[in-house]
């Protein structure tokens, strides 16, 4: 694995990224600011299950307002990330924060399939009732632990490299 | 007691100078200090939607205000208490910057245009339909946060 990743930071494509003055620090700022666009607006949806906001406006509205501006934010921190990544692979790959931030981040899909496949199709159930199901809420509060791990690791895996 | 002094008081406080020694500790606070920045600026994106009529109509401007301001508040004093633990321990660095002196421009700002400007235009009757005047006030409170951000990612590399 790590041959392979010696191999990619030295494509012209990372190299190019590196050596270029304010290219890398344009690409990292694009991947930590679009969070508000990801993040900022997921949570809302599982403060909304953890009735914690919007607590008397439907699941499903809450979930389907956030989500067309959600999804590209996500889609740009994922392009911008897997850009950073190569341009200094082999010390991500060594880095035990980075290590962390990825198990999460699986984590944190699995935890969102969870939510899609097992708890939203029946969501019409629950959708304005004054309880949410423990399990929905469950996975509520483990998205926004495990998305607040994810900010503090990959802030920190910056001390490492 | 002048502001330099009371920087040269914190700075050799055994508090700070504990957050200065610790291998962990400012990554932990800038950690703490990203997840606030999350959190206002989140709390921001989604009523600047809003108000540009750009997402999130389904939901009264009224109600976006309830429901997201006060994260946004607690997120923005999440964030300038940590940034001032982060600034405490290597002050003078800090200060002779010049992204840092840009942000803390942009940053006073910013959050007079949030409390004086910003809150009262979100809160009138005429936030709930798009206008050139609510799109004008949510460009310039989006661009002026932003800067804010954008100039804090560029004090480390400026150096």
């Amino acid at each position: 694995m790590l041959h392979w990743f010696h191999w990619l930071q030295n494509t012209s494509f990372a190299t190019g990224i590196r050596q270029a003055d304010l290219l890398f620090p344009l690409i990292e700022g694009t991947h930590i600011l679009a969070l508000s666009f990801s993040v900022g607006l997921i949570v809302m949806l599982d403060l909304r299950l953890l009735r914690l906001a919007f607590k008397s406006e439907p699941v499903s509205k809450v979930m389907h307002q956030m989500m067309p501006w959600a999804l590209p934010g996500f889609a740009v921190m994922f392009i911008t990330g897997i850009v950073l990544f190569i341009t200094q692979a082999e010390k991500a790959y060594a880095n035990t924060f980075f290590r962390y931030k990825i198990l999460l981040l699986a984590l944190a899909g699995l935890n969102a399939l969870v939510y899609q496949f097992k708890f939203y199709p029946h969501m019409k159930d629950w959708d304005t009732a004054p309880s949410v199901p423990a399990g929905a809420r469950f996975t509520a509060a483990l998205s926004l632990g495990l998305w607040i791990a994810i900010i503090a690791l990959g802030r920190t895996m910056a001390y490492e490299l | 007691m002048s502001l330099d002094q009371l920087w040269q008081l914190s700075y050799n406080s055994k508090t700070v100078d504990l957050l200065r020694n610790s291998k962990y500790a400012i990554p932990l606070i800038q950690s703490v200090h990203l997840l606030g920045i999350t959190m206002l600026l989140g709390s921001l994106v989604i009523l600047n939607l809003r108000l540009l009529g750009l997402g999130l109509r389904d939901f009264s401007m009224k109600t976006l205000v309830n429901q997201v301001w006060r994260w946004g508040v607690w997120g923005m004093g999440i964030a300038i208490a940590s940034g001032l633990l982060v600034f405490l321990p290597d002050p003078t660095r800090y200060a002779a910057n010049t992204a840092f002196r840009v942000k803390l421009v942009l940053l006073c700002t910013a959050i007079l245009y949030q409390f004086f400007v910003f809150r009262r235009v979100v809160r009138s009757e005429a936030a709930e339909v798009a206008s050139t005047g609510n799109a004008i006030a949510a460009c310039f409170a989006l661009t002026l946060w932003f800067m804010v951000g954008w100039a804090g990612r560029a004090i480390g590399f400026l150096g």
